[in-house]
């Protein structure tokens, strides 16, 4: 058993338990599905199995007795109750302790096992392996016939490799019967009428023999040597059943059942040699790029041709290879579902968890990083979103909460909504938190989502009471740091009494996306697209800077200017026409005023240098087509340079 | 083999030395990646002189460093001389790609660390972290700089007056 | 002939062990997650023995014993059925399906070995 098979055991098992959690869970949602069962007894099962074959004896043995309450529930003897699903958890949770060998001093295993057998009214039934007696041979000769009966050829016995073995315990003097070999018309090639006769000189135990016979159906008469003189019997004393009929017994195979699509072949690769994919990928999007605009310019149909021919299979390798990263949202769900029911069950109040769009896909290293921000989103929720069950019935809400997280494509973004029906934000206390940790002034009028918005900054908290759950708003600030790392943002709408809801906005994919490119006094920058919300022409009286209110009123709303120009302290004079380029991060707009919009284009994300750690206007760097380098500028930083200009309206007013 | 090891003691140096301004640079072979005529550069707008630009070395984007700013070496229009030297340095024990500009490249030689001085402590307006020391030779003073302790001077502090 | 064993088992670890286990004897092995896709390979690819799983999705291992033996090509080959349980009456289930014998989880490479030894030569 070597290291690569343990890690492939190690894998799979830690797959199982999640599935099983999973099924766990559905189950609990879900009690008399019979798929799901099915589906929880399959997992267990498997566990047993590769468990016991990796050597988790212990394990093996604790998951079979664990399975066996389930056969209970399988065969319809018992019925799913919230009791069983609590014990079949944590039942769970010490199948991960048997895999990491911890120990159990206070027989907690044994303990849960006992109450689950309870809860589902099994009688503790262990498996028992019968061992395989021993005996000696006597010493005596013994003589042996036998004839394979049945279908046995049909099945696959070989004749010879029988005899084989029996030579090698010791068979001599072996003769083949034909006494009931018919006549050539009458021969059934698939069944056996030779029969065979030999002997053990030394002696044989009935065990062996049965050892070798282990998978035939087989007429054999062991004799004792007395009886050995016997040496040919004419005729078997035993009736010879009548040859079974080949076929097989009709049947048909059960139905494609609904999960049909997990069982496709798949293939672990490690994550290093996908990112090493995404790079030669992405390089070769930019030699792509290249090669096509060197084709447009030789103006040779055929060289043209062939450039396309390359930018679309480029494109399909890009979109494959992105594909290949992608995870779906369910894989974290498990998670999510399990600090629901815990948190439920420790705070007293009732929560139904409703996923949607669980097969929402992102990619890999932002599923990764967007678990935490979202465990931390459903604690505030359970916590403080929901109220108590006391509460609730008197605002004339159903006892149980609601907590919902969906999850939904929308262009090249995925959307998450994490939302409650409890009380909803309080405004006047989120107003009255923030004027004492000075985030706004006393007199500060701020819209709806701009109160909301409060809850993310930093060291806020308007929970009077934090709890060791959770405290609504410390950590906010983290969660949107995080969010906006992955380039994302996070919006909170709430409605008093109605509940509150989280918007997180993500790119599908961290290392391609599409770049608006724009031109800043013959520089040329990148935008990302998903952060362009409208583009705009910089009306000719406002081409100069207007003092320390530089702003644009966009359909009634004031939108703060940053001058590109002199942010990068560009050379020379703005031109006479100045496009602006509304961003947004978050609930935080920009316009970006640049010479031109060039284009939009797939850019190939580059990290900055360390050198370049202190710069703060750009997120990375990509290559054009023309093999130039072009900066993306960083959206939350324009956004907040954009506030700065707007805290210097406020200063002003 | 052992003969060879022999004629080229530990203390021997294989460098690449280079021109900007007057001043004469070293950088040791051991760190040189490939040397390339001036590629078109990117300006970094916000960043720091001496690392203002980044460079497309084949499908890297590579940050382009200025070692005159460090030396106080005033500032010359690039000819046909100008080159850019592909260095891999250290920087928080983690390897960094960084192509320096030089206005020449002169040849390839052997320094022995022995005759290797230390900057004198007066009558040089160099920053002592950015040498590691100097050499004499016939053609005049040979600067080795510290590229790790630029470049971490750099990675630290970059980022002039933002907006 | 190099002999080839079919290995079907939802089990990634289990066939990853039997194929190494297989492949180091000088077997070619051919591997299924389940009976569903044992059944298109035992049709589509030449095999000498199956190794077949109960429990597993879309199509257990009874049921892709049956289908199996319902057609021409599964005469004479050998369908060595793994069992967690010892239980007769599973193993009386698989023999009436058409397995050849059984082996119960776990056992080692070496048992492993002996078994296709014996119906393989």
């Amino acid at each position: 058993m070597d290291d690569d098979m343990m890690a492939v055991f190690r894998q799979e098992a830690t797959d199982l338990i999640e599935s099983l959690e999973r099924g766990l869970l559905d189950l609990s949602d879900q009690p008399g599905d019979r798929d799901l069962i099915n589906a929880v007894f399959r997992d267990l099962h498997t566990i047993k199995g590769s468990g016991a074959m990796f050597g988790f004896a212990d394990m093996a043995a604790f998951v079979h007795a664990f399975e066996s309450a389930f056969d209970l529930l399988r065969s319809g003897q018992a019925a799913v109750t919230p009791d069983i699903i609590r014990l079949a958890l944590e039942a769970r949770d010490e199948i991960i302790g048997f895999l990491s060998e911890q120990a159990d001093p206070d027989g907690r295993r044994a303990a849960i096992l006992a109450a689950l057998e309870a809860a589902v009214g099994a009688t503790g039934n262990a498996v028992g392996t019968a061992p395989l007696p021993e005996a000696a041979p006597t010493g005596q000769a013994h003589r042996l016939w036998f004839r394979l009966t049945g279908n046995a050829l049909a099945l696959g016995a070989r004749p010879d490799l029988l005899l084989a073995e029996l030579r090698e315990l010791g068979a001599t003097d072996i003769r083949a019967d034909l006494s009931e070999v018919p006549a050539l018309d009458a021969l059934d090639p698939e069944v056996c009428m030779i029969g065979w006769s030999m002997d053990f000189p030394n002696g044989i135990t009935r065990d062996a023999i049965d050892n070798v016979f282990l998978f035939n159906d087989v007429d054999l008469r062991l004799e004792a040597p007395q009886a050995a003189v016997d040496r040919v019997p004419v005729a078997a004393s035993d009736p010879v059943p009548v040859a079974e009929p080949v076929s097989a017994p009709a049947r048909k195979p059960s139905e494609e059942g609904p999960q049909a699509d997990k069982g496709g072949a798949t293939m672990r690769v490690a994550a290093e040699r996908l990112d090493h994919l995404m790079d030669r990928v992405g390089e070769l999007v930019i030699a792509d790029a290249r090669l096509l605009q060197l084709a447009q310019q030789s103006r040779d149909p055929a060289l043209m041709a062939a450039a396309e021919e390359i930018s679309r299979l480029a494109a399909g390798l890009r979109d494959t290879t992105m594909r290949i990263r992608m995870v779906p949202v369910r894989s974290m769900i498990g998670r999510f579902r399990r600090l629901i029911h815990g948190l439920s069950e420790t705070i007293g109040k009732p929560v139904s968890f409703i996923v949607r769009g669980e097969e929402t896909e992102l990619d890999k290293t932002v599923i990764e990083q967007l678990a935490d921000p979202i465990v931390h989103m459903l604690r505030n929720s359970v916590d403080h979103g929901l109220e108590s069950p006391a509460d609730r019935a008197a605002a004339g809400k159903p006892a149980e909460g609601r907590i919902m997280l969906e999850a939904e494509y929308s262009g090249a973004e995925v959307v998450i909504r994490i939302s409650d029906d409890g009380r909803g934000l309080n405004r006047d206390r989120i107003r009255a938190k923030a004027i004492a940790n000075g985030l706004i002034g006393a007199d500060t009028i701020l819209t709806e989502s701009a109160m909301n918005a409060l809850i993310l900054e930093p060291g806020f908290s308007t929970a009077e009471s934090i709890t060791e759950i959770s405290g609504r708003g410390v950590g906010m600030d983290v969660v949107k740091k995080t969010i906006e790392g992955l380039r994302g943002s996070i919006e909170v709408q709430s409605v008093e009494g109605r509940g509150t809801t989280f918007t997180l906005r993500l790119p599908l994919t961290l290392a391609i996306i599409e770049g608006l490119l724009v031109e800043v006094a013959g520089e040329r920058f990148s935008i990302p697209l998903a952060a362009v919300q409208e583009i705009v022409e910089l009306p000719a009286d406002r081409i100069e800077e207007d003092g320390s209110s530089d702003f644009l009123d966009v359909r009634d709303r004031l939108v703060p200017l940053v001058r590109l120009r002199r942010m990068f302290s560009s050379p020379g004079a703005p031109g006479e026409f100045q496009t602006v380029v509304i961003v947004r991060a978050g609930e935080t707009r920009a316009g970006a005023v640049v010479d031109r919009i060039i284009g939009t284009n797939q850019i190939v994300i580059k990290q900055m240098s360390r050198l370049h750690s202190g710069v703060r206007a750009f997120s990375g760097a990509t290559i054009l087509g023309d093999g130039t380098v072009a900066l993306i500028l960083d959206v939350p930083h324009l956004a907040g340079v954009g506030q700065g200009v707007e805290d210097r309206r406020g200063v002003a007013a | 083999m052992t003969n060879i090891v022999e004629l080229k003691p530990a203390a021997l140096m294989t460098v690449v030395t280079m021109r900007l301004g007057r001043q004469m640079l070293a950088i040791p072979a051991s760190a040189l990646r490939e040397i390339l005529d001036p590629l078109p550069v990117t300006r970094v707008p916000t960043a720091d002189r001496s690392v203002s630009g980044v460079i497309n070395v084949r499908g890297a984007v590579v940050p382009l460093a200025e070692l005159r700013f460090a030396f106080g070496i005033p500032e010359e229009p690039r000819t046909d001389a100008s080159k850019m030297l592909v260095v891999e340095v250290e920087l928080a024990d983690e390897p960094m790609i960084v192509a320096i500009s030089a206005d020449a490249v002169l040849e390839v030689t052997e320094l022995d660390r022995a005759t290797m001085e230390a900057l004198p402590p007066k009558g040089s307006s160099w920053p002592h972290a950015f040498v590691q020391g100097v050499f004499r030779t016939k053609k005049g003073l040979l600067l080795l700089p510290n590229l790790s302790n630029i470049f971490a001077s750099l990675a630290s502090a970059s980022g002039t007056a933002a907006a | 002939m190099t002999k080839t064993v079919l290995a079907v088992d939802d089990s990634p670890s289990i066939r990853c062990m039997v194929a190494m286990t297989l492949r180091e004897a000088g077997y070619e092995v051919i591997e299924a997650a389940d009976g569903k896709e044992g059944l298109e390979k035992a049709l589509s690819h030449h095999v000498d023995a199956i190794l077949t799983d109960q429990n597993m999705p879309n199509l257990d291992g009874l049921g892709f014993i049956r289908a199996f033996r319902q057609h021409p090509e599964s005469k004479g080959k050998p369908i060595i059925f793994l069992s967690t349980d010892s239980a007769d009456t599973l193993k009386q289930q698989a023999r009436e399906a058409g397995a050849m014998g059984w082996m119960v989880k776990p056992f080692t490479q070496p048992q492993l070995l002996a078994v296709i030894k014996k119906v393989l030569g």
